[in-house]
């Protein structure tokens, strides 16, 4: 690893500014749910720890994810985040082409050894040996494969790399298989969502590159800090819902007072995602607020679970149901206090990966502990 | 992976995977003397999306059909309301109408950016031609990744799509196009906010990419005019292209059929924006919807006797067939191969300048960007007017029962061309779904006459140096239509 540049050597060299840096640094502090001390511990952290590089492969998918990602909420933070992985490897993105993309991807596997993160776009398709998504004349899977064999850690981006997604629906024609079921033997962090939120995407890769460490996951292997409360726990509308006022078709009187949209299919109170309080597009909305109910595009299943224009009925998991009484509402109160609980905990581990780093004085000693 | 074999004096090569382009794309080529003999497009992508739609509530259409492609996911969804509308005998009210087509525009104009600025110019900017007077320039502003033309684009395709934050909720994957309209109305205070938006992105077009008013790039109407700009224009990448393109004379590479196919775009009260039809060498002429079918001889499919209406179609994967090169099925109008995307749409619609450049030197990789860049102006223009037409408080969905029988086709245009959505209703269910997106008609195979697509006609005569594993020209030619690789075979 000697001789790497820095993250900050990276930013510089792509003519990025140290008061922007700076900028960054907080703006990741925030949304890492980080306090302005911390900005330092970042920037100090970005300055003397070698790049991570990042491969980014794509397999059947529809790029959403991509998508999302490169208009996450500040130019800035997209910009940096494209220069920490520098792209190393995305063949949406990259300037090379055909067989000069395919060395770069076998340079970085060689050069950083163990010591790459391989983010994942899409999942690989099992029936028919792999035929229904060729790359460069071979499986996807086969490719898949190689890079995780020496990757330190695999980012599953989105619903498809995470859960299967619509592509995985019945008939589910290509046997479109989630990552974790053929990758087994490296640690996973699935960030489910289609697409995901492009500030939990970024903030997802930020933490990583910035700690070198996986951030605290929940029992699917999903991030604490984005996905810990539900939709539901957070809905500006979940007043009406409270008050058992609904929508019952779009643009009915309801609708026009921004009643829930429980009725109309929202899946709201069984998804756990930051939409609600994030918001989507720089933060401008979320799909509940546009009018339509949340599909519960981050959770396992969502395809196969009947319509999503049908009212949801199986809430009694989730400890209150439509005809709650307030006393059982009250009990999904207190699993939201449990989801603030756990991001408390989630930020309590993040305060102790500053320290680690903040201590440690010489940034080149770094190996990766990812796992 | 690039490989090349020779025998007789005709070598092979295959190029791909190629990057920059939305999802996946190998395209095998024969040469001879230095040019591209025959060419052949292979997608390599399969997911299923028409059997997975079978036997489900037709409304999840809606979820599940945009999902086919994250880039055209507001096209996908605006083709499923249509066919879900068209079951119904559901019109929208002329508020959802105005907000559907704000919506949809957005992703188009959003689309136009993206590929100049990310996909197309970036091959310019390759160390193949840093030689040409041009290229400093290239390089300072369209660099993959770097340059400050991509940058600025994709900021202010950010800014752009603050338009589908208010109306629609997110992108990609929006829900709010329904068959009735749309599931929020627009507000007075959405309406200061849109125009607002509309405002910023006009101003930076016409700062970086045009250098001028939108209206006067939307009037250009003749060839010599473009040259008028090119020697004497206002500074901008637009100026910038029309330089590169003389100096590697674009107007002359790339030419397909010269056969064009619109639906027609943006529905008005009683017209839509851009008008529906075909252009052909022989002029303007409609639709004739009943004469669509599609070819499964070169795709890896069965029913392979003969091609079949959308409305009988079928998508049953055959990995055995040898004769298959490609999961793309091969659409044919009349039983021929049209090409469509912006070039079309401003073609039938009879924007004058586009029409002087295909009728005086074919449709080429030139025609193709500049139409792209015309219909640019153009749609933004419309876009500011849709906002003042929206009605705060009016009707924004109207409300429609589905019959348990029916059957109808969503026709709407994406960024890259015609995309049609061909849905059965029976018992209440999706009994059967048949899509043909854009890049389907552009990129798709030779049929049972063995009539190549459009691009696999483009790319014929194209030049190949000696060593060359990636050509240039196939590459620029193949980036001009703007290709969406998993909307082609979804």
């Amino acid at each position: 690893m000697a001789g790497l540049e820095t993250f900050y050597e990276v930013m510089r060299r792509q003519g990025i500014t140290r008061r922007s840096f700076l900028k960054y640094c907080s703006l990741t502090a925030a949304a890492l749910g980080l306090g302005p001390e911390f900005v330092p511990q970042i920037a100090h952290a970005m300055e003397t720890k070698p790049r991570t590089p990042v491969l980014w492969l794509h397999g059947l998918e529809c790029t959403c994810c991509s998508e999302s990602f490169i208009r996450s909420a500040h130019p800035l933070a997209k910009d940096v985040v494209l220069s920490m992985i520098s792209l190393d490897y995305d063949d949406t993105l990259m300037a090379s082409a055909g067989h000069q993309a395919e060395a770069i991807l076998q340079e970085v596997m060689e050069k950083y050894k163990g010591n790459y993160i391989l983010a994942v776009e899409g999942n690989p398709p099992l029936n028919e040996d792999g035929m229904y998504c060729i790359i460069g004349g071979k499986p996807f899977l086969d490719q898949l494969r190689m890079v995780a064999k020496d990757a330190k850690a695999v980012i599953s981006w989105g619903s498809c790399a995470s859960h299967g997604c619509v592509q995985a629906a019945r008939p589910n024609p290509t046997r479109a298989t989630p990552v974790h079921e053929v990758i087994t033997d490296k640690p996973i962090i699935k960030v489910p969502g289609c697409p995901p939120i492009a500030e939990v995407m970024t903030g997802v890769i930020t933490y990583m590159l910035t700690f070198d460490r996986m951030p605290e996951l929940d029992r699917q292997g999903r991030p604490k800090m984005f996905y810990s409360q539900r939709i539901h726990d957070k809905c500006y509308r979940r007043p009406h819902f409270d008050a058992g006022q609904f929508v019952e078709s779009f643009d009915d009187e309801g609708a026009r007072k921004g009643y829930c949209l429980y009725k109309v299919g929202c899946k709201g109170p069984t998804t756990y995602n930051a939409c609600s309080t994030v918001r989507w597009n720089e933060g401008t909305s979320f799909p509940i607020q546009a009018g339509h109910g949340c599909i519960g595009c981050s959770e396992d299943g969502f395809w196969d679970k009947g319509s999503w224009y049908a009212r949801l009925t199986d809430l009694h998991g989730v400890g209150f149901g439509i005809e709650s009484t307030a006393d059982r509402v009250g009990l999904g109160a207190a699993a939201a206090v449990g989801g603030a609980v756990a991001l408390h905990a989630a930020v309590s581990a993040l305060k102790r990966a500053q320290h680690k780093h903040g201590n440690g004085s010489n940034g080149s000693s770094h190996t990766g502990d990812a796992a | 992976m690039s490989d090349t074999g020779s025998s007789e004096g005709t070598a092979r090569l295959v190029v791909g995977p190629f990057n920059r382009v939305e999802g996946d794309l190998e395209v095998r080529l024969e040469l001879a003397q230095g040019r591209v003999a025959a060419a052949f497009v292979s997608s390599p992508l399969f997911r299923g999306f028409e059997r997975i739609l079978e036997g489900r509530d037709p409304r999840d259409a809606l979820v599940i059909a945009p999902r086919i492609c994250g880039i055209c996911s507001v096209s996908q969804s605006h083709a499923a309301a249509l066919a879900l509308a068209g079951v119904q005998g559901l019109v929208p009210t002329d508020n959802g109408r105005v907000a559907t087509n704000l919506i949809v525009a957005t992703e188009n104009v959003a689309d136009h950016l993206t590929h100049f600025h990310v996909f197309f110019m970036p091959d310019f900017a390759r160390a193949f031609y840093a030689e040409r007077p041009w290229f400093p320039r290239v390089e300072a502003r369209f660099k993959a990744a770097q340059g400050s033309a991509v940058r600025k684009a994709l900021e202010t395709r950010t800014t752009l799509l603050h338009v589908l934050g208010l109306l629609a909720g997110r992108w990609p994957h929006t829900l709010a196009i329904q068959p009735g309209g749309v599931t929020r109305g627009a507000d007075a205070r959405d309406k200061v906010r849109l125009a607002a938006t509309l405002g910023a992105v006009r101003r930076a077009l016409e700062e970086g990419l045009f250098g001028a008013k939108l209206e006067r790039v939307a009037e250009l109407s003749a060839r010599e005019e473009l040259d008028r700009w090119r020697a004497a224009g206002p500074e901008g990448d637009f100026r910038l292209f029309l330089d590169i393109a003389a100096d590697l004379d674009l107007g002359r590479l790339g030419r397909a059929y010269d056969r064009y196919l619109s639906y027609g775009a943006y529905p008005g009260a009683e017209m839509p924006l851009y008008a529906r039809g075909i252009f052909t060498p022989d002029g303007a002429g409609a639709v004739d919807l009943s004469a669509i079918a599609e070819d499964h001889t070169h795709a890896r499919m069965e029913h392979r006797t003969h091609p079949h209406h959308p409305f009988d179609g079928s998508t049953l994967p055959d990995v055995e067939d040898e004769t298959g090169y490609s999961w793309c099925k091969a659409p044919r109008l009349h039983g021929l191969p049209f090409e469509t995307g912006a070039v079309a749409r401003q073609m039938v619609d009879g924007q004058p300048l586009i029409r002087d450049i295909v009728q005086s030197e074919g449709g080429s990789v030139l025609a193709r960007v500049v139409a792209r860049l015309v219909e640019t102006a153009r749609t933004l223009i419309a876009m500011e007017r849709w906002v003042h037409e929206l009605t705060p408080g009016a009707p924004w969905c109207a409300q429609g029962t589905l019959p348990s029988h029916g059957r109808a086709a969503g026709l709407t245009e994406a960024a890259r061309g015609a995309l049609g959505h061909w849905l059965r209703v029976e018992n209440g269910r999706i009994a059967g779904y048949q899509i043909i997106a854009p890049t389907t008609w552009n990129f798709s195979p030779r049929d049972a006459a063995g009539m190549p697509g459009p691009l696999e006609a483009a790319l014929v005569g194209a030049p190949v140096r000696q060593g060359e594993t990636t050509p240039v020209a196939v590459q620029h030619i193949v980036r001009s239509f703007d290709p969406c690789m998993v909307c082609t075979v979804h």
